[in-house]
């Protein structure tokens, strides 16, 4: 067992070595008990927010020349391992976590110096300056107290090199692709002789091309001896590239599997299996007529999407991030361009170029990130309120007074906790803001409710009244779109359900259909399943 | 809603003064300054004589100095709020004056028609900003510093780097309103002119367009978060455009109002006009970023800083000091804004947060009573 706890203390240390280092891969062929060796080990790893349990007891390990997947649906605990793993977060007590044996406590100072690195699936890089400048970032070779360019463009040459890649290291950062952007990442963890590669969702928003580029990358890598820990929602890859598999549920290990010899039936079997008694019970009000209707909807990454949305009725859109749900919802509101497809309300084509006829139409949208899209955060509940309510009103003088009568009714019919409705937004809690968000749809007595993620970053007792408004509005005989990550919620609200895929419509599903395993099937598995 | 039978009445609001009127903390940094001036005069002057300072003759005096900034600062307000900037109010003001004038004194197009033709040269020169503002990415502040240099320019070619005297074919613009009246402390002459009560108006209307009418919010929803007002339905890009449509219209009136006052059309006269008025209008308590801010704040700003110059005179000192007085009081109306407004957020957040204990301590009482 190689037990080589010397952490690269500089920068220029490690680059120094790299270059021999990486030669020496290619040529030297290594030892078998070298490649099992253990890099990670976590025991017991808990992580408690206020009033959510993120993680429950998870042990992991990564071996040397692994690759080790992650699965499990949004909210399963993956994002908050990985934050663990680069020591954004700090575990609960009694949870240990070995480093080549040794027992560490882990800083983001510390990961990285034990040469931990985590790529995010939001690219942290800087776009105008060239491949070479974003390896060396923060850690640039200087000699004599100039930089060092001939030697970076060196080692930055032989990586790509290594890695097959024809990138040239003088390209801007901001001119590449997505997953050009990805390999120079890669690259760097490369240069700098890291130890474990973790990739969150590395392939989202890739063309098939370049995720075969990158995943024999990614294979190379491996066999240079890094351990990588790979998070994706794409069983195909996961099959494709991994040794092993963990899967998380609802912040617990369900399983760990070897991948050879699992099928995808069996994975996501582990996967699903919630108890749906503990889902919230909806209380069903009869379906009525079609209110609108989308047909052959293309444009903003959906592609030829049709549905109906009947009154009284809740229609689920469920599938991965990145599946193209809120670009279609942008695109049925107005707000992105249709590209192609026809948009029916009430059984008569409309036109909707942007927002403004939208709600004229009497369509609500409320969107995903209600801070940055769906509040005037410094302005009043007032103010806020009566916002989206004013294509609708003729006349051009307004009074505060209404405005204020307007929003303590909202205030007082939503439960808003606020002292009245002069209070600032910014001063609410999340689940109160969304409140405020419904109210100002409600004040434009729209018909059609497009809900992107109701309840994301709602406490659970916010979320049950968020429930209950929805309820009411279907009693009222409006309709709605509800776009949700959540499988509790999609499975519980819904009376229908859309699954969509890579801006695609996969499924739908109605009825007993609707279960965990079936839209899980549908989001991740292959067609063959 | 389950949650609501168990709500207790609201506790009695208790905002700080400074929250409830948003004006009060630059407010009263100018009734501090005034009272350092009449205190210095007092002190200076042996106490004897009444302080020059605050004797009628001497605000009306200060009104006809910030008249024309004023008009500018209400569209810079406007502008500012929606989250803009406009950095070519001043060239376009003398681009403005040049024309005018040589409409009056050179090509012989009557008064009337050459004002208007100054005034939609202005409106004309805003909208192509403000639509290539609108309709791209680029700063505002980039774009109308261009205006800025290529209004110089056009002015420099129109007049031949010459100015243009009139014949004071604009003199009932500065004929004084209320003739024969006299201080009753100085015996002097008061006068106001036609250009303070339009700036007065402007004001007004200014006023109540941003705070009581819907163009007012959407100009506030549009520079608070563009996002979420496009998705409210307004038309962000329009928006925009139409404040500086307005700003257009105002700067068009205020160099009018300065040709008047000087007689001249001249290339100097609108410099540091832009300074000026952006000046005003932070002082008042706009915010550069958009979204907040009103008129009122700014009219404390143009008599603030319309007063400084004023006041250093009446202290016989040096006119260089002025300078030096007005960025520091630039920068000191700022500052103490954001200080006072962290407080009162604290103060407000901590509120909130008693009040939602309080509510949590009762509530649990409650729902184990009901149960």
């Amino acid at each position: 067992m190689r037990v080589n706890v010397r952490p690269i203390r500089g920068a220029r240390l490690a680059c120094e070595a790299v270059a021999t280092a990486n030669r020496e891969r290619q040529t030297a062929n290594r030892e078998p008990e070298r490649l099992m060796s253990e890099i990670l080990r976590l025991r017991n790893i808990s992580k408690t927010f206020p009033g959510v349990v993120a993680l429950r007891n998870i042990s992991f390990d990564l071996n040397e020349g692994e690759i080790h997947c992650l699965c499990g649906e949004n909210g399963a605990g993956k994002s908050t391992l990985i934050k663990i793993l680069s020591g954004a977060y700090q575990p609960d007590e009694g949870g240990e976590i070995f480093f080549e044996e040794r027992p560490v406590v882990l800083t983001p100072h510390l990961a990285m110096n034990l040469g931990i690195q985590t790529i995010y699936q939001e690219h942290v890089i800087f776009e105008t300056l060239s491949v070479m400048e974003n390896i060396f970032a923060g850690a640039e070779i200087v000699r004599r107290g100039l930089l060092h360019k001939s030697e970076m463009k060196r080692q930055t040459l032989a990586v790509l090199k290594y890695l097959k890649s024809n990138l040239s290291p003088d390209a801007k950062m901001g001119d590449l692709s997505s997953g050009e952007q990805k390999i120079v990442e890669i690259a760097k963890g490369l240069v700098f002789k890291r130890k474990v590669i973790i990739l969150d969702e590395p392939t989202a928003s890739f063309s098939s091309v370049e995720i075969d580029n990158l995943l024999d990358i990614i294979e190379t890598v491996k066999n240079s001896g890094l351990g990588i820990i790979y998070i994706s929602h794409h069983l195909e890859e996961v099959f494709k590239i991994g040794d092993r598999v963990t899967v998380l549920r609802d912040g617990r290990k369900v399983s760990e599997r070897e991948i050879a010899g699992l099928t995808k039936t069996a994975l996501i079997k582990d996967m699903v299996g919630r108890d749906p008694s503990t889902f919230y019970q909806r209380e069903k009000v009869p379906i009525g007529e079609i209110v609108f209707e989308a047909r052959n909807v293309t444009g903003n990454g959906a592609r030829d999407i049709s549905f109906v949305l009947k009154r009284s009725e809740i229609l689920g859109i469920s599938g991965m991030a990145g599946s193209g749900r809120s670009e279609l919802m942008n695109v049925l509101f107005g707000s992105a361009r249709l590209d192609f497809g026809e948009i029916l309300i009430n059984g008569r084509v409309v036109k909707q170029s942007d927002p403004k006829q939208a709600i004229r139409n009497k369509m609500c949208f409320i969107t995903e990130d209600r801070q940055n899209t769906g509040l005037l955060l410094p302005q009043t509940i007032a103010q806020n309120v009566t916002i989206a309510n004013l294509v609708n009103t003729r006349e051009f003088v307004v009074r505060s007074r209404d405005d204020a009568r307007i929003g303590d009714r909202f205030v007082k019919q939503l439960g808003i906790k606020a002292t009245n409705s002069q209070t600032r937004v910014v001063d609410l809690s999340g689940g109160n803001q969304q409140k405020v968000v419904l109210a100002k749809w409600f004040n434009t007595n729209g018909e059609i409710f497009i809900f992107d993620e109701p309840t994301v970053g709602i406490d659970v007792g916010s979320k049950q009244e968020i429930y209950k408004v929805m309820v009411d509005l279907l009693k009222q005989g409006k309709a709605i779109i509800m776009v949700s990550s959540d499988m509790p919620e999609v499975i519980s609200m819904s009376d229908r359900v859309i699954v969509m895929k890579n801006g695609e419509k996969v499924a739908e599903l109605g009825g007993d259909e609707i279960s965990e395993e079936n839209i899980l099937t549908n989001s991740i598995g292959d067609k063959t399943i | 809603m389950s949650g609501e039978a168990v709500v207790e009445p609201k506790p009695a609001v208790r905002t700080s003064l400074f929250k409830r009127y948003e004006n009060l903390t630059v407010l009263s940094i100018f009734a501090g300054f005034v009272l350092v001036i009449v205190l210095l005069q007092l002190i200076m002057g042996g106490g004897a004589k009444f302080p020059t300072f605050i004797s009628p003759v001497n605000l009306l005096n200060i009104l006809q100095q910030v008249g024309v900034p004023g008009i500018v600062a209400i569209g810079m307000t406007i502008v500012m709020i929606s989250g803009g900037i406009d950095l070519s109010v001043g060239m376009l003001a003398s681009l403005v004056s040049i024309i005018t004038a040589l409409g009056i004194s050179k090509w012989q197009l009557g008064v009337v028609p050459s004002v208007l033709l100054g005034i939609a040269a202005a409106v004309g020169l805003e909208t192509i900003m403000g639509f290539i503002i609108s309709r791209t990415k680029v700063e505002p502040f980039i774009i109308t510093l261009g205006g800025m240099i290529t209004f110089q320019g056009i002015a420099l070619l129109l007049c031949s780097s010459r100015e243009v005297i009139m014949n004071g074919e604009l003199d009932f613009l500065k004929a004084n309103l209320i003739q024969g009246a006299k201080d009753p402390i100085s015996h002097l002459n008061l006068i106001i002119p036609p250009y303070v009560l339009i700036f007065f108006v402007i004001a007004l209307l200014g006023g109540l367009l941003l705070s009581y009418t819907k163009y007012g919010r959407r100009i506030y929803a549009i520079g608070t978060n563009p996002q979420a007002a496009y998705l409210a339905g307004i038309d962000v890009k329009n928006m925009k455009l139409s404040a500086y449509v307005i700003m257009g219209v105002l700067v068009g009136i205020g160099a009018v109002m300065l040709l008047a006052r000087i007689n001249t059309g001249i290339v100097t006269l609108g410099q540091g006009l832009e300074i000026d008025t952006i000046a005003m209008v932070v002082i008042g308590g706009t915010a550069l970023k958009g979204g907040k801010g009103n008129v009122v704040g700014t009219l404390i700003g143009v008599f603030f800083l319309g007063s400084i110059g004023n006041a250093m005179n009446m202290l016989r000192l040096p006119s260089e000091v002025q300078f030096v007085a007005k960025g520091l009081v630039v920068i000191i109306a700022v500052s103490a804004g954001d200080v006072s407004n962290r407080i009162s957020g604290f103060l407000s957040r901590r509120r909130e947060l008693r009040w939602h204990a309080e509510q949590r301590a009762t509530k649990g009482e409650s729902v184990e009573s009901t149960k």
